[in-house]
């Protein structure tokens, strides 16, 4: 019985491979292109990807995003090298590791491909690279923030995700610099903690400080977990509206604390910005439209571009308060 | 194994698909590459991006570190184990290329300090390999116990001794090995093509072959026809562990950084191509050309989806329906043999 269907199986594909060289082939003029993602499945990638087909289908180009099952860099390599089979005409990447895309990326460039990476300055072997968040501007207005909420006097404390985290603690640096320069009626307490990535070590660190320093004012928790915990601390000792909490957070984590008012808020940037950027940047490359100074493009406004590194850095920070946070917890953020 | 096919009267004369499907169920490499001409007929249909130059390249290029990992995981189930530390042996491996070449000048290193390398890169897999086998020969514990900790083991120790980041900066020419093109081929390729007829000679050709497959049927009984299976056991991993080791130089040339973690994906999907294969998950049979094979119809299934748009978690989930696929055809072909009840 397996022989005849197999054989009927078989007689019907060579049918139609037949037919198959008769099918004409659709080649078009629009854009084509894709992106590779860290990890696929993920709500940061997920409303990445919500952002890609929305510009694509404004432009009419053909853009896809593709999400590696895990956040192994090998897997990225695969993906991009699929993506040059495909001769589709940009590659975008938010690299896991900027040096083991390098020779990839050579050769997808070698193809007469363009790359944009996002999230990843030093990145060899791209076109461009975006960021929708500068460091200091980032920092800045985080200490705008908090100088605002305390009316620009009182004692805060800052948390970050780990002392080794480059990232959050350039954010600190940043945000500190910007405070003892225009407000320096406010005081740092203690050293940074390194506790932001833990929700409960965030919450006893802040309970801890609180104590120490009834007067204290303010927490800056650059980490996702950090503003959760200090929240709850905060929450915790009724000291709502009293002590402000200010840090970058998963909205919708922290949409009920927000709502409870022992949560304040803070800036992030809009991963579903990112994907709309990547297509309004990779058409333009495709259409061979030169990036200049002053130039501006949408999604990302008025750009400066550097020109020896190749990055384009824009702060394009979204407010995360009592008003948007539902909707970005909507996105699935 | 099953003449019944060829001799039972068709419904109309014995065409050549009749025979070409005769041949697929009674070879272990014609089935599969039956199987694989009608995956490439299928996307070729699907998509007129599939059956061209770069796609081919594509599939060249990712198929042999895969491939490597796979041949070093298709000795360990041969002998009816399994070696759970394939990837991080690679990676291991790898950094001691990557300390050799920075110890020459980093990215200034000449071919003499990549030798050097390379010998301390294989070096190092045949050690852990020596250790497993040892370990698994002489307490006889299971594999998967014993090169479950070696996994970790060695993660943590890689982890360790880089802090968890990468070591890169190496000279031009090893970007050549992961990614230039020699003969019409890229040169990953070459050197899968060359393991892949090693490891073949090595199983069907030697003495060690013939060990290993008695041993992966029945250890006891090999043992008392006077064979040294502590020795067979011990030679296979350590040959796993130098084919980890070729793995790991050429994910530092493909990657062009070492990192602990690279590949770990990989570990899974080489037990897939290895069973199917055709090899048997139990021990004792299994070839290496068909495994080679399988290999490229997983690459060729995985490209293909790519082209088409597929999401990535799609294409895991058709690999392992595929997978229960091939169990189920082989079970109806074997219980369709006259040899069997």
């Amino acid at each position: 019985m397996t022989s005849k269907l197999s054989r009927l199986l078989l007689a019907g594909a060579f049918a139609i491979g037949l037919t198959a060289t008769a099918i004409p082939s659709n080649a078009d003029a629009a854009t084509r292109m894709g992106v590779v993602v860290k990890i696929g499945g993920i709500p940061w990638f997920n409303a990445m990807e919500a952002g890609i087909k929305q510009r694509a289908k404004e432009l009419g180009v053909d853009a896809v995003m593709v999400g590696p099952t895990s956040a192994d860099p090998a897997l990225q390599v695969r993906a991009v090298e699929d993506l040059i089979a495909q001769r589709v005409d940009v590659i975008g990447v938010v690299p896991n590791d900027a040096e083991v895309l390098e020779p990839v990326l050579q050769r997808a460039r070698d193809a007469g491909i363009k790359v944009i990476t996002h999230e990843s300055p030093k990145q060899k072997n791209a076109d461009w690279n975006f960021e929708l968040a500068s460091v200091d501007g980032f920092g800045d207005a985080y200490g705008k923030m908090l100088a605002d909420k305390l009316g620009g006097k009182g004692k805060y404390a800052v948390f970050v995700g780990s002392l080794t985290v480059p990232l959050h603690n350039a954010w600190a640096d940043a945000a500190i610099a910007y405070l003892k320069k225009n407000n320096p009626e406010m005081e740092l307490v203690g050293d940074r903690y390194g506790v932001a990535e833990n929700v409960d070590e965030s919450r006893r660190t802040a309970l801890d400080l609180m104590r120490a320093h009834p007067d204290l004012k303010g927490f800056l928790a650059f980490g996702s977990q950090g503003p959760i915990g200090a929240a709850r601390a905060v929450s915790e000792r009724r000291k709502g509206g009293e002590i402000a909490v200010l840090g970058p957070f998963s909205p919708g984590q922290g949409r009920r604390l927000v709502h409870d008012d022992v949560l304040t808020g803070g800036f992030m940037w809009n991963p579903m910005e990112a994907g709309k950027v990547f297509v309004t940047l990779g058409d333009m490359l495709a259409k061979g439209q030169e990036i200049k100074d002053g130039m501006e493009i949408e999604g990302l406004g008025k750009v400066h571009p550097d020109f020896t590194e190749r990055n384009i850095i824009v702060d394009q920070l979204v407010e995360l308060n009592k008003d948007t946070v539902d909707k970005l917890a909507e996105l699935g953020l | 194994m099953s003449r019944t096919t060829t001799t039972r009267p068709a419904a109309g004369a014995p065409t050549l698909t009749g025979r070409l499907v005769a041949w697929g169920s009674t070879s272990e490499v014609g089935g599969l590459l039956l199987f694989l001409a009608l995956v490439v007929l299928g996307f070729s249909l699907a998509t007129d991006r599939f059956l061209t130059a770069p796609t081919f390249a594509s599939i060249a290029f990712q198929l042999p570190e895969l491939g490597l990992l796979t041949l070093a995981m298709l000795i360990p189930i041969l002998s009816g184990g399994l070696n759970l530390a394939i990837t991080f042996t690679a990676n291991i491996s790898g950094l001691a290329l990557a300390w050799v070449l920075q110890a020459h000048g980093g990215a200034e290193a000449g071919m003499f300090a990549f030798a050097l390398g390379v010998f301390a890169a294989l070096a190092v897999g045949a050690l852990v390999g020596l250790v497993m086998g040892a370990a698994i020969a002489y307490t006889g514990a299971h594999p998967i116990l014993v090169s479950l900790s070696m996994m970790i083991f060695l993660r943590g120790l890689g982890e360790f001794l880089t802090r968890g980041g990468d070591i890169s900066g190496f000279p031009e020419f090893v970007r050549l090995i992961g990614h230039g093109w020699f003969a019409g081929l890229p040169v990953p390729l070459w050197l899968l093509i060359g393991c892949v007829l090693a490891w073949h000679v090595l199983l069907s050709r030697t003495r060690l072959g013939l060990t290993i497959h008695m041993a992966g049927s029945n250890i006891e009984a090999t043992r008392y026809s006077g064979i040294d299976t502590r020795r067979t056991l011990m030679l296979v991993y350590t040959l796993s562990g130098v084919m980890c080791g070729i793995a790991g130089v050429l994910m530092l040339a493909r990657f062009n950084s070492v990192r602990v973690g690279h590949g770990e994906a990989y570990l899974l999907i080489t037990v897939l191509a290895c069973f199917l294969g055709r090899v048997d998950p139990f021990g004792g049979f299994g070839r290496a050309l068909p495994v080679a094979v399988a290999l490229l119809i997983l690459q060729v299934i995985a490209s293909g989806l790519n082209l088409l748009g597929a999401n990535q978690h799609l294409a895991t989930a058709l690999w392992g329906a595929f997978l229960i696929l091939v169990m189920v055809i082989r079970y109806l072909w074997a219980s369709r043999s006259p040899h069997r009840p």
